[in-house]
């Protein structure tokens, strides 16, 4: 009943296909404008199916697989191209595609400068693709393929300003991160169908729960495999350092890829397999752990950076951090819940960034900022409204949805106070780092005289002001979004009522604020008194804690040192030596045995009727 | 009688071709000397065709004829356009595939 479901997919990649072949040939205004309608159109589909989907019983909305053809078929692995309609899979389409289109419409003016517009038009239909893909498969199969593609396609973007040789690098560390993810998740799929003879989804939950006791080894194994793409995918320590580098890329593509969908990716594995994490307990709390922890993690780090996009960053690290805790502890549609809100604020923050740094041209040190309140009043509303968001001010949509987090790692059966401290922690860190943008770049003087701040053009105020909305309201609609998903992860989550827990997190969000704005709002005296008195734990933050330079340290340079060893003794004193030894000894003999060839007709006629004598003797007499 | 005269005879026959290949230079007189150990092997064909009152001899010997026409026209055609390049037929002297 949803055949024509497919047209969601089909979509972007006939836009990526068409812009790729022809986008030399039409106007930049065409390349742009194709490149939105296809993803625009594929968020109508969308709702067609939203609507339809919802026609139905709840019970009876799981499960519908639209197989376009039987691809493989070889013994008892069977392989369909297929999709899966779902409530989770329709509420991700919902958020792909929807924050997909307004972003897609903002840059359209935000890249206008660039030479290269369809190119960029082309990689971000390719991204939405190859997510919906990621999102709509049926069997692990096509999950990975999706997998792969927006490793793929965020590699191309982060580096789409191919002549920065920092975003090249950037490109490379991300594609490589995820690759480590990508062979967990392979590994992963290769147990799975070792143990349940199929890839299906369907096969497999089902099959799953009848198979193995609670915490089985395999499907421990199976779980920490999958999680090891999860934490690579969507940045969760110790595989989280390609996301800040990430912002190398144009910020749209932040805003797309590194804030609203893609690094949700891992938050959507885990709650499509819930079925499988369920069976592992001891894997859902280092899930939670892991989340808990990056939360404060990147909290900390977030409030030192002066890169108005990197604390942004870390900023998503950080809420990931949330939604990994949400579903650690069981809670899956509260994940998904704040993975929707967090699409619309961090979306949003990131297209007010970038509204800032275009206006700015290009300046991205909040330390140059300043004052821009005046100058930008637009961005200076949407910023606000996605910093009140991100801080969890009361009846914006990220208190609804941290607070249910927040409030379940303390109540829910697998909670403890310990999860409930850091998160509360990270609400009052969050509520620091992100005002500290907020006064650094809109309040006070401008700190740069040269710079003519100039506000954005309309195309661009349009998604910011509709993503603005958005972010305020859907708070809103946690009860709807609870339902909906719902009958997926079998019952709806529930709401716990303490208010007091609930007091003292609100209270953390505003004191971050608060402290947010004695320290920069101030004087300047306050700031480096600060700043010396903590020193070594800025240097540490402001350093992230050198991770980089501890993988650097323990990774790259051991591989480059065995590499370099290879390619010494084994290629250069090895391989390559035999092969020339081959060569020249060949060379060596035939240069012995030339002198046969002597060119002479005559010697040669007398050799031959040698032989033929020394032939009719040997047959004649012996 | 008949029989050792035509094995001898053709012996003869194809030795002085043999001889004469090895020793001449002139490639004219090889091609000839290939012609006489071919017409030889005719010779034994025919002869003992005759001997045995078969027809299986002649048949052979007329297909060798034709096969050798053939050949002393690949060979005289290639000797022709030798003397043409290098205007010296001296069997000796054309050595340029020497190794």
């Amino acid at each position: 009943m949803f055949s024509y479901a497919w047209l969601i997919l089909a979509l972007p990649l006939l836009g990526f296909i068409g812009l790729s072949w022809f986008g030399n040939k039409i106007s930049k205004k065409q390349a742009g404008y194709a490149g939105c309608a296809t993803v625009g159109l594929s968020f109508l589909v969308t709702l067609v199916v939203l609507s339809e989907l919802l026609a139905l019983e709840p019970e009876k909305r799981l499960g519908h697989v639209e197989t376009l053809y039987q691809w493989v078929s070889s013994g008892s692995f069977k392989l369909d191209l297929a999709i899966l309609i779902d409530p989770l899979s329709v509420f991700m389409f919902l958020i792909v595609t929807g924050v997909g289109f307004l972003i897609h419409v903002y840059s359209i003016e935000y890249m206008k400068g660039d030479p290269e517009y369809s190119r960029f038009f082309a990689y971000m239909n390719l991204f939405i693709f190859s997510m919906l893909l990621l999102v709509a498969a049926a069997d692990f199969f096509f999950l990975i393929v999706g997998w792969a593609l927006v490793g793929l396609a965020s590699y191309l973007l982060i580096g789409f300003w191919k002549e920065k040789t920092s975003a090249v690098l950037a490109a490379r560390k991300a594609f490589v991160m995820n690759v480590i993810g990508d062979v967990g998740m392979v590994i992963a799929a290769l147990m799975i169908f070792q143990n349940f003879g199929s890839l299906s989804y369907m096969d497999v939950f089902s099959a799953a729960p009848d198979q193995f006791r609670s915490n089985d080894d395999t499907m421990v194994m199976i779980t920490l495999l999958l999680l090891v793409g999860a934490f690579a995918k969507s940045a969760q320590i110790p595989l989280h350092t390609w996301l800040p580098d990430a912002m190398e890329g144009p910020t749209p593509v932040s805003a797309l890829i590194h804030a609203a969908t893609m690094v949700t990716a891992g938050v959507y594995l885990i709650a499509r397999c819930h079925v499988l994490y369920e069976l592992a307990p001891i894997t859902m709390y280092l899930i939670a752990g892991v989340g808990a922890l990056t939360a404060v993690f990147a909290g900390t780090m977030g409030m030192v950076q002066y890169d108005i996009k990197r604390v942004i960053a870390y900023s998503t690290m950080s809420q990931l951090g949330y939604m990994f805790l949400a579903v650690g502890i069981g809670v899956f549609s509260f994940g998904m819940f704040h993975l929707m809100t967090h699409a619309f604020f961090k979306a949003l923050l990131f297209l007010s960034a970038g509204s800032v740094i275009h206006g700015l041209n290009g300046e991205q040190d909040i330390r140059k900022m300043g004052g821009l309140r005046f100058a930008m009043p637009l961005t200076h509303i949407t910023f606000l409204v996605g910093a009140i968001c991100l801080a969890g001010v009361p009846l914006t949509s990220g208190f609804f949805s941290k607070e249910a987090i927040i409030m379940s790692s303390f109540h829910a059966e697998m909670g403890n106070i310990v999860f409930w401290a850091m998160g509360v922690l990270t609400a009052g860190m969050t509520g620091f780092y992100i005002f500290r943008v907020y006064f650094y770049t809109f309040m006070g003087k401008s700190r740069n005289p040269e710079a003519h701040p100039h506000e954005s053009p309309k195309i661009m105020a349009g998604p910011l002001l509709i993503l603005a909305f958005f972010a305020l309201v859907m708070g809103f609609s946690a009860h709807w979004v609870d339902q909906f998903l719902g009958p997926v992860f079998g019952v709806a989550a529930h709401h716990y009522e303490d208010s007091m827990l609930e007091a003292i997190v609100v209270l953390a969000g505003l004191g971050g604020i608060l402290i947010a704005g004695i320290v920069y709002m101030t004087s300047k005296d306050k700031l480096e008194f600060a700043k010396q008195a903590l020193a070594p734990v800025y240097d540490v933050l402001f350093n992230k804690y050198y991770i980089d330079e501890i993988y650097d340290f323990l990774i790259v340079k051991p591989v480059r040192a065995i590499g370099a060893f290879f390619e010494q003794k084994v290629e250069k004193e090895g391989i390559d030596y035999v092969v020339d030894q081959v060569g020249s000894q060949v060379r060596g003999i035939s240069q012995g045995i030339s002198f046969l060839q002597s060119g002479k007709i005559r010697t040669y006629a007398l050799n031959m009727v040698v032989g033929m004598v020394a032939i009719l003797l040997f047959v004649v007499f012996l | 009688m008949g029989n050792q005269f035509v094995l001898i005879i053709s012996a003869s026959i194809f030795c002085i071709g043999t001889v004469g290949f090895l020793i001449r230079r002139n490639p004219l007189i090889m091609l000839m000397s290939v012609e006489l150990m071919l017409n030889s092997v005719n010779f034994l064909l025919i002869g003992y065709s005759s001997i045995l009152q078969t027809l299986d001899g002649q048949i052979f010997a007329l297909i060798i004829l034709t096969v050798a026409a053939a050949e002393v026209v690949v060979g005289l055609a290639i000797i022709l356009t030798i003397f043409r390049t290098r205007h010296d037929l001296n069997v000796d002297h054309i050595n340029v595939l020497k190794g």
